[in-house]
């Protein structure tokens, strides 16, 4: 009982510290530190998300619920998914917040991170499909509003909006005849059916698989490659797929089905379209769409080494993807904007920047002795024992992957000098937070047996929760 | 049997040394670079080289001890890195007639060329990060050879291919050393997929990924434990693996081009050690392809047809790097042509005695061009050459033709490139450009371009 309070506690501070961040920055502009108070801000929600973390480890291992619940979610849910992924976001959160070059303090878009990375955190607190849709669309509504008041940013902000709109849409008609007719529940109709199609369709949408994957790309070239980081790397729409769809697989099969091709495909699409980039954040886009289909493709499975696999991969993949769009935006503050065609000669001018994009680079395509290697190992044995055709996408996907990483570092950094400038130290925070990243992709995968067997227990609950979640009360309570 | 556990006795802690001293070295000279303080040069080569040759000593010891045991292999048990279910990756060392020869003359040959090149790079800029990658390559080399599960191979295979990549495109500020490494970095990725998914399959098959399970026995003479069908499953997936480590035809048009890397890692990835890797794994599986006759004829016609390649194509190379690099691939596929054949230890010698004198050759060839050039220009000329050749015995149209074949290096590289390379690029493009028009509709206007410096509304 001890451990569940702390725990809910632990997440409340964890969600609230951003606001308290965000509104202090409102009530003394320009007075203190912009970065300071974010940095304390995003400080306390990684400390918390910790605490939640450890909570959930020393528990029961059963999920903490608070408040009313709805169609098999609850309002507050605190199970091994949400001890995972809240200080991955923390750590994504943190490393933008120290990289961020100081031009982009002066603006009021660190409030925005701020209430992102809040929306963020109680998103992924919660399974409660109507709170879910919420923040849904608070969190689009901001995104959209941050791109659109970026510089030249208006014609991305169309491009995300009329995405998102119609995600959104989907999402809340498909939560709302979720709710009326779960398909899970024995005699559920049609209603609940195009329910579960609405809500799949509004995850591929947001998770830009294709055939509905087009803003992927505007959004990392024409957004700011923070914005583009925070939006992409937690995942919601995956989040989402998991508490509404993957924890009732048994009533929404089909949709898992369509889902998991759609991620497959997306995978190898997405890999095989970072090799023919033009430009950085192009490259970097691309890999996050595909490693992040990668995630939702593996969740879908039904074998434990699989999803074991893509948890491993939601995190790997999304901390290495975060230090090389953070290199990128560090380079871009640098000497601009950074095309892959031909070799930019940038090695003479950052020389650590350069090994740090190495080192993601390889934590990014499986590299031995990085947590993606384990990731790659366990999502490509469960996705062979599951389905072959899954194995030979996922193959496919790290080969492409990995052409196009070490691609873009050559054209990068290869090549004659071209910056007529004088050599770009590595700042200190920017230090801290690349050597802080490289410490956790390197560490967890020259020691991986806790981490990995914390995913295992998360994986074990997920696949339970298929077969407990087949007649859920509509109305739940909790206390 | 259980196998005994690490620090047991003496020859586990001697297995273990030859693998954790190259880690030790990459960590003491990779951190501090990482930390921006690099060690000087002289500390690097010192660290580099003791690591290596207190690795050869360890491996020699090894290598005595084992005979006394009469070449049985010695198992080393180093744990699970992580299990999950069934799917397990274990780390065990094994030290047998096979491995320990291979690490010795490896961990030797890697402590010679650190100290050449300590001189040889002498105020380079690259210097710190050449003794990274050569530490790297140490420590993947030594793994695979070691490592007794295909887990642990794999993990080894890969750092030889990330660190010979990174050294062939060693001078980045040159287009043709970047084209040269990202060339061979895609025939590695490509080939890599041929032991990912015969590791796979050999999970799927025996559960493990210990060798134990899918052969028993000492090498040479061990024996297949999986069905034929398995056999012949992994036995062609490894050769695709090792058809591009080894340069074998029709993976073989980065080796020349491999040469734009420093002498001294040309001398030990592409004359000695890497070029060796898909031997190394295809004579470690050797009952594996004896158990799939159709996979050994297959690669006794790779090997010999790579030789047959490289020979013609070699003999009108007008560089020297070029000329030892095809002697090398010409090498090779005659040592997989051997493997093939069910030959066992001749392989393993040829591997070992071409190594070194292939290695010898590349170190000594710039100081070797500058000695003939200085003995032409004491002669007023160019010393005679014989020009004899088994070509001329030939018809004159059937060696013109030859002549040509050579020079267009086999016809391979343009077979490749026009058949799948280009045709997979325009496909990739035209789907590019599809996407950037799609987007660029929806938004009602042009996102081409767009890169710029991060604006001052950069954060969201």
């Amino acid at each position: 009982m001890v451990v569940e309070t702390v725990s809910l506690a632990a997440v409340a501070v964890c969600t609230a510290a951003p606001l308290v961040g965000a509104v202090t920055l409102r009530l003394t502009e320009r007075r203190i530190d912009p970065r300071l108070v974010a940095s304390a801000a995003v400080g306390i929600s990684l400390v918390a998300s910790l605490v939640a973390a450890a909570c959930w480890h020393l528990g029961s291992g059963r999920p903490t619920t608070f408040g009313p619940g709805l169609a098999g979610g609850s309002f507050v849910l605190i199970d091994g998914l949400t001890a995972i992924l809240l200080p991955y976001v923390a750590v994504v959160d943190m490393a933008i917040v120290l990289v961020a070059p100081r031009r982009a303090f002066a603006s009021p878009g660190v409030r925005r991170l701020l209430t992102g990375a809040a929306i963020t955190f109680a998103t992924l607190s919660t399974s409660h499909p109507v709170a879910l849709t919420i923040l849904w669309g608070v969190s689009i509504l901001a995104t959209w509003t941050t791109i659109r008041s970026t510089a030249g940013g208006r014609t991305t902000a169309r491009v995300y909006g009329l995405a998102m709109a119609a995600a959104l849409a989907c999402m809340i008609s498909g939560t709302t005849l979720l709710v009326a007719d779960p398909p899970w529940l024995t005699g559920s109709g049609t209603t609940g059916a195009a329910g579960g199609w609405l809500v799949a369709i509004a995850v591929m949408i947001r998770k830009g698989l294709v055939p509905f994957h087009s803003w992927y790309h505007t959004l990392f070239s024409g957004a700011s490659l923070a914005t583009a980081l925070v939006v992409t790397m937690p995942q919601v729409a995956t989040y989402t797929a998991v508490r509404l769809l993957v924890g009732h697989a048994d009533g929404v099969p089909d949709e898992l089905l369509v889902l998991s091709n759609a991620a497959l495909m997306t995978a190898a699409y997405g890999a095989a379209l970072a090799v023919v980039q033009r430009d950085a954040r192009g490259l970097v886009g691309m890999l996050a769409m595909s490693q992040s289909a990668m995630v939702l493709a593996g969740l879908s499975g039904t074998v434990p080494t699989e999803l074991c696999g893509a948890l491993a991969v939601w995190v790997s993949s999304g901390l290495a993807l975060t230090g090389i769009g953070l290199v990128v935006w560090a380079l871009e503050s640098r000497g601009g904007a950074i095309s892959i065609e031909t070799l930019q000669g940038r090695f003479a001018d950052a020389p650590a920047l350069a090994a740090f994009f190495l080192l993601f680079g390889l934590a990014t395509l499986g590299f031995p002795g990085t947590l993606s290697f384990v990731a790659d190992d366990l999502i490509i044995s469960g996705s062979l024992d599951d389905h072959l055709h899954a194995g030979l996408f996922v193959i496919a996907a790290t080969v492409f992957a990995g052409i196009a990483v070490m691609r873009g570092w050559f054209h990068v950094f290869g090549g004659q000098v071209t910056v007529d400038a004088p050599r770009h130290a590595l700042l200190p925070r920017e230090r801290v937070a690349f050597t802080a990243l490289v410490i956790i992709l390197f560490g967890l995968g020259l020691w991986p047996g806790p981490f990995v067997r914390s995913l295992e227990k998360v994986a074990a609950s997920l696949l339970t929760s298929r077969h407990h979640h087949a007649a859920p009360p509509l109305l739940e309570s909790h206390p | 049997m259980t196998p005994p556990r690490p620090f047991d006795d003496p020859l586990s802690v001697l297995v273990i040394y030859q693998l954790v001293a190259p880690v030790v070295a990459l960590a003491s000279i990779g951190l501090p670079a990482l930390l921006g303080r690099p060690l000087s040069e002289r500390t690097t080569t010192r660290v580099v080289g003791a690591a290596f040759t207190t690795s050869f000593v360890a491996a020699l010891v090894t290598l005595v001890m084992i005979i006394n045991r009469g070449f049985a292999a010695h198992v080393v048990h180093l744990g699970s890195m992580f299990a999950v279910g069934h799917h397990a990756a274990t780390i065990e060392l094994v030290a047998d007639g096979l491995s320990v020869p291979y690490v010795c003359f490896s961990t030797g040959l890697c402590a010679l060329v650190n100290a050449f090149a300590g001189k040889y790079l002498h105020r380079e800029p690259g210097f710190t990060r050449f003794f990274i990658l050569l530490a790297l390559f140490g420590t993947g080399m030594n793994l695979m050879v070691l490592a007794g599960s295909i887990d642990a191979l794999f993990a080894g295979w890969e750092f030889l291919g990330i660190s010979s990549a990174l050294l062939i495109g060693f001078f980045h500020e040159r287009r043709n050393a970047v084209d040269a490494a990202m060339r061979a970095f895609c025939t590695y990725r490509v080939c890599d997929v041929g032991l990912l998914a015969a590791s796979v399959v050999i999970h799927q098959a025996t559960g493990s990924g210990d060798f134990a399970t899918l052969f028993a026995g000492t090498w040479p003479e061990a024996t297949c434990l999986v069905p034929g069908t398995t056999a012949l499953t992994v036995s062609l997936l490894l050769i695709f693996a090792a058809l591009g480590k080894s340069g074998q035809v029709p993976f073989s048009g980065w080796l020349p081009r491999a040469m734009e890397g420093p002498t001294p890692s040309s001398a030990i990835f592409y004359g000695a050690l890497s070029i060796h890797a898909g031997a190394y794994v295809l004579l470690r599986c050797e009952s594996v392809l004896d158990a799939a006759p159709a996979a050994a004829w297959l690669l006794v016609a790779i090997g010999g047809g790579t030789a047959l390649h490289a020979a013609i194509v070699g003999s009108v190379q007008t560089d020297l790097k070029s000329m030892l690099a095809y002697a090398s691939m010409t090498q090779a596929g005659i040592i997989l042509a051997e493997i093939g054949l069910g030959l066992r230890v001749v392989p393993l010698v040829h591997v070992i005695s071409h190594a070194i004198l292939r290695s010898l050759q590349i170190l000594r060839s710039p100081s070797a061009m500058h000695d003939r050039h200085e003995l032409a220009a004491a002669l007023g000329g160019h010393p005679g050459s014989s020009d004899w050749s088994l070509v001329r015995l030939l018809p004159r149209g059937v060696g013109r033709s030859l002549y040509h074949i050579a020079l267009e290096r086999g016809f391979e590289e343009a077979v490749v490139t026009r058949l799948v390379v280009l045709p997979l690029m325009a496909m990739l493009k035209a789907a590019d450009g599809l996407e950037r028009r799609w987007t660029t509709l929806l938004g009602g206007g042009s996102t081409e371009g767009r890169m710029r410096h991060d604006s001052s509304g950069g954060m969201p």
